[in-house]
């Protein structure tokens, strides 16, 4: 077997002819240029003004979420809520992150918490989907349609299903309030073993593994070699939505965290939100006002970053069926 | 010799008699690639729900312990007319949020796809953004924008003349959290639409333009088509995560919102009962209610779906 002479697709593959002329910007090859459609004149400007005022509909918490960020407790709830008002404080908001306001818990010990839940769930999510998605897409054992068709069907099972009865198991094994309780159902991804196997059946050659068993390679080293190497945009777009799951989850850790040095975002900013009213403690506004920012921009970036990644990888939900 | 039958080179015995070990093996050996996944999903996801099932069947008394009740339960549930308010809420919720989510989604999807609009990346990109921010941040921040006393979204509403709106009341709750929904997941939903728009295969659509055929018939005629999987997907899974609809309105009802009371939705309901009252096992029998509720709308919209594409 030599896994040197495999060609690994990139996420995008380029056009193979010239581009046509007048290409406009943004679109992707193999569109058809636009001055066929025989649009009447004006169409492309009021489609790009719904876009605008989608996107403004988008933008306008996020803007608010930023602006306000910015702002005293009083500016909050006084001051036109899309301009910034002084005092500037956001370096005092955000010092404040790293302190126990009111001793509901220090807000950077969550953000350390989300860190690791999704990355150590959300990538054991992946690995298990990888390996199991490979199994189902190019092996046929006793059962495996079956079982498939059951990992699918999970998808209907309710999360308070699921969660009420580990919460009910945790207390007997005593797993409440801690992390792996949190950590090892994070793992279990029935979309991802169905996004890896659909990714698989495409991405891996059948032909290329039989070849590489005639050359006496083992199993585990085809998979490791060979398959994973062409896995590749499909496993970070599995990557990508297992790690925003964990990160956004809310009702598991809601349940099983009952000590806030263990909560994760979503869960800290919930009981702040929910505090700062029935308790009329209303102090921590700028607060949750902030740590919401803090808590989307690295998802944002992360999104950003490996943009290419997920645009070729999703293409699956239009091979998916 | 048989003339039609053209000779063929036998091939060795030897290479036969590896090739059939090999797919026998192959078989066994595919087992052991599914397999940890597999020990999570028993342990993590099935033995879970077996567990709640089983618990439903009993009930735990402070006086007298834990008894096998049967279907007490269950009866309890049913017959609770909070637990089908919630469910016919969320039904309704569905109903509305994920038929206007999915014509916006397809709306924009199409506009990206044909190359309509200027700066569709960048517009496609900002559209996607909501997919990051976690449920509980949207709701919190759509809690301050349309807060009754202070929220910007209220000073907007009086200076369009619409005095005295109240977005949190009971009349206008649910239209509110089905415009966080819309918010937070027709980005995603846009952008699966797109890729599955992008995928039609090119000569389709210059044939139609050859025929002059308007835009309009060639992207309801050939292009809805032949994303129907996606469609029929994208309905089947928004409809799983809209009848579990909670974090928005648990979220909104922390900012003093009369409206949402604690059994709001079934999930709420499910989880004051278990969480507050204290009552697991009839939580349990109202997540399995809740479970069968979400098979038999979820499944039979694949149903419809596809008897209405064959006809």
């Amino acid at each position: 077997m030599s896994a040197t002479t495999v060609v690994r697709p990139g996420p995008e593959p380029g056009p193979a002819v010239p581009p046509p002329p007048r290409r406009r910007r943004g679109q992707d090859d193999n569109s058809i240029p636009i001055e066929y459609y025989g649009l009447r004149r004006g169409t492309v400007t009021a489609v790009t003004t719904l876009c605008v005022l989608f996107a403004l509909f988008t933008l306008i918490p996020i803007a608010w979420l930023v602006i306000n960020s910015t702002k005293t407790q009083a500016n909050i709830f006084e001051s036109f809520g899309f301009w910034f008002a002084s005092p500037f404080v956001f370096g005092k908001n955000f010092a404040l992150l790293f302190q126990n306001v009111d001793g509901y818990g220090v807000y950077f010990r969550w953000f350390g918490n989300t860190v690791l839940y999704a990355v150590v769930g959300g990538g054991g999510a992946t690995a298990l989907a990888a390996l199991a998605g490979y199994g189902f897409a190019r092996f046929h054992f006793r059962g495996s349609r079956a079982l498939f068709y059951l990992v699918i069907a999970a998808l209907l099972v309710p999360i308070t299903a699921i969660t009420l009865p580990l919460y009910l198991t945790y207390a007997k094994v005593h797993l409440i309030n801690s992390v792996w309780g949190m950590l090892l159902p994070s793992m279990v991804s029935p979309v991802g073993v169905y996004l890896m196997k659909v990714f698989v059946e495409v991405s891996v050659p059948r032909e290329l593994i039989d070849a590489a068993r005639i050359d006496g390679a083992g199993e585990l080293r085809i998979f490791f070699r060979l398959a994973l190497p062409l896995m590749v945009p499909g496993l970070m777009t599995v990557l990508l939505l297992n790690v925003v799951t964990v990160w956004n989850n809310y009702f598991l850790p809601l349940i099983i965290f009952s000590q806030n040095q263990l909560y994760p975002l979503t869960v800290g900013l919930g009981l702040w939100s929910e505090r700062a009213q029935n308790s009329g403690n209303a102090e921590i506004f700028p607060l949750i006002v902030l740590g919401g920012l803090v808590t989307i921009v690295p998802l944002i970036a992360l999104f950003l970053i490996l943009q290419r990644y997920w645009r070729s990888g999703l293409l699956l939900g239009s091979i998916a069926n | 010799m048989n003339g039609t039958v053209a000779p063929r080179r036998p091939l060795p015995l030897r290479s036969l008699l590896v090739q059939s070990a090999w797919s026998r093996r192959r078989d066994r050996r595919g087992f052991w690639f599914v397999a940890p996944f597999l020990i999570f999903f028993v342990v993590l996801l099935l033995a879970p729900l077996g567990y709640a099932i089983y618990t439903s069947l009993y009930t735990t008394r402070i006086i007298g312990g834990t008894t096998f009740t049967g279907a007490a339960n269950y009866t309890q549930t049913l017959q609770s007319g909070e637990f089908w308010s919630g469910v016919i809420r969320v039904i309704i919720f569905a109903a509305i949020q994920i038929p206007v989510m999915l014509a916006i989604a397809f709306f924009f999807a199409t506009i990206f796809d044909l190359g309509v609009a200027k700066y569709g990346t960048l517009f496609r990109t900002i559209f996607f953004i909501p997919f990051a921010v976690p449920a509980v941040v949207g709701a919190v921040m759509w809690s301050f924008l349309l807060e009754p006393q202070f929220g910007p979204f209220v000073h907007l509403a009086n200076s369009l003349g619409f005095h005295g709106t109240d977005y949190f009341s009971s009349g206008l709750i649910l239209p509110t959290i089905i415009v966080i929904v819309i918010w937070e997941w027709t980005g995603y939903n846009m952008v699966i639409l797109y890729t599955a728009l992008r995928s039609v295969p090119r000569d389709v659509i210059e044939a139609a333009i050859l025929d002059d055929t308007p835009l309009w018939k060639i992207i309801v005629k050939v292009k809805l088509p032949m994303v129907r999987p996606a469609i029929v997907l994208l309905v089947f899974i928004n409809t799983i995560g809209a009848l579990q609809l909670f974090t928005e309105p648990l979220i909104l009802s922390y900012f003093e919102t009369q409206a949402i009371s604690v059994n709001f939705t079934p999930t709420l309901y499910i989880y004051n009962t278990a969480i507050a009252g204290g009552q697991y096992n009839l939580a349990a029998a109202a997540a399995v209610i809740l479970g069968v509720v979400i098979v038999i709308i979820s499944v039979s919209s694949l149903f419809v779906r596809r008897r209405r594409s064959e006809v």
